[in-house]
């Protein structure tokens, strides 16, 4: 290490100050440094030029940052990666206890959808025999990206991305409905990504096609919350919360009408496509 | 059938059963340990691949993909040490490789700089945010005038990773690592000399 009347470079400072210098040259560094003012400062400097470029650098990436990554979909990714090596056709064929407890949830699940069902069914004002599409609350909260007004506004391609086969068939399972007719159903956004849903299995649930409350009727909804959201007429936060909670609900409080409007009805007929 | 045979039957029936339970736990092992590694890591990786310059849905999307893979590395039984070091190479080569195929079909795709400029607070302060602000406008366009390989240095510091590992996911020496971040650095006290 030099003399007291050289300085150290900014490198050996800097691996100094980072402690990655070797153990000898470390303790040579530290006593220069304590004896000389000049490579203290410069510590000082390299201290707060760390500290501002931090500030700089975290504060705005972690705004554009999700809040809750799609843990849900990297298990489901690794399970069907496990299930395709295997040979088996499911996550839960896997380990028999994991078995009896899916199977023992699935019973639970089919009786709570049902219980569930029922009541939506008479919430909503749908006609006997009429099945309605509101996803299970404990299985399809909703999950959202933190995203800006802005930035939701911002994006020109509003189409859902296709839910990923391994994700389709795990929210099946997830409700219970592992041999579901899956032509039958659309696995939707609760809220969707055009206002901010995530691709998180707490965001997507099956919704049957035959119902008059129909992934189509929704989107109708979602079209008008977005274009409220986008003139500043409705909070963006809030539309989350209204889709999330009841979209039932909230497209008779935003089309005036306790059934789906006939064109919104017309136009679903056919159209299986995800939107 | 003899005794004996049944016997030797059975255990062949359940010689496969067992190995699938073996494997199969061994599977659900290590699906934990990459859930655990991911909830540690993805937010100090997703802030490197923005950083980078990649558009939020990309870069979910790279988490996944690097999670996955190191979900295959494990099951091959392939070192657990510089687990850390190994996400940020796998998640930087590709974050580059994504970021070049953006390039090619839709131009350039933007640069971190211009993202910390987006996502920079644009709404009016006290007179000590507004200082704030020129700092952060100061050391935004230092950081901007850097070589690629210089902020990606700094980014991947930033990010918590040694020096070593720097080296290792970047391809430089111990040497070039401390050179670049004491250059930046030295850059980024020149503008904001107190």
């Amino acid at each position: 290490m030099q003399e007291q009347n050289f300085h150290l470079s900014d490198e050996q400072l800097l691996l100094f100050l980072e402690g990655e210098l070797p153990k000898n040259a470390a303790g040579a560094a530290r006593e220069h440094v304590e004896g000389c003012w000049r490579c203290r400062a410069r510590c000082k400097e390299f201290e707060q030029a760390i500290g501002d470029f931090i500030r700089v650098h975290q504060d705005g990436l972690e705004a554009k940052l999700p809040a809750a990554g799609p843990r849900a979909l990297l298990r489901a990714q690794m399970a069907e990666r496990v299930s395709a090596e295997s040979g088996n056709h499911g996550f839960a064929a896997r380990v028999p206890l994991r078995a009896l407890w899916a199977a023992a949830a699935c019973v639970a699940l089919a009786v709570g959808w049902l219980v569930v069902r029922t009541e939506m069914e008479w919430r909503s004002g749908a006609r006997p025999g009429e099945s309605v599409s509101l996803p299970d609350a404990s299985l399809t909260p909703g999950a959202t990206v933190l995203l800006s007004r802005q930035a939701v506004c911002r994006e020109e391609n509003i189409k859902n991305k296709t839910v990923p086969v391994a994700l389709r068939r795990r929210v099946f399972q997830e409700y219970g409905m592992p041999r579901a007719e899956s032509r039958a159903y659309e696995v939707d956004y609760l809220i969707t990504p055009a206002l901010g849903g995530a691709e998180d299995i707490h965001n997507l649930w099956p919704q049957p096609y035959s119902s008059v409350w129909n992934a189509q009727v929704k989107d109708e909804l979602e079209d008008r919350l977005r274009e409220l959201v986008c003139s500043g007429s409705l909070d963006l936060s809030e539309a989350q919360r209204e889709i999330a909670s009841d979209w039932v609900g909230a497209y008779k409080k935003y089309f005036h009408t306790d059934r789906p409007l006939e064109e919104h009805r017309r136009s679903s007929s056919g159209a299986n496509e995800a939107k | 059938m003899a005794p004996d045979e049944l016997i030797r039957e059975n255990h062949a029936g359940a010689a496969p059963l067992l190995a699938n339970a073996a494997v199969s736990r061994g599977a659900l092992r290590i699906e934990e340990e990459v859930v655990a590694l991911f909830d540690e890591f993805r937010e100090p990786l997703g802030r490197y691949l923005l950083a980078l310059g990649l558009p939020v849905p990309d870069t979910e999307e790279i988490i996944q993909e690097t999670f996955l893979s190191l979900f295959e590395h494990l099951k091959k039984g392939k070192p657990r040490d510089r687990i850390r070091g190994w996400l940020f190479r796998v998640a930087h080569n590709l974050g580059l490789k994504r970021r070049n195929e953006s390039r090619r079909m839709c131009g350039a795709a933007r640069d971190a700089n211009e993202i910390e400029e987006l996502v920079a607070d644009p709404s009016p302060g006290p007179e000590e945010q507004l200082s704030s602000r020129e700092m952060g406008r100061r050391v935004r366009a230092v950081v901007r005038a850097l070589s690629e390989q210089d902020r990606r240095c700094l980014y991947l510091r930033a990010e918590g990773l040694r020096y070593r590992e720097l080296a290792d996911v970047l391809d430089m020496s111990l040497a070039a690592v401390s050179i670049s971040l004491a250059r930046s650095l030295g850059r980024i006290a020149r503008v904001t000399e107190r």
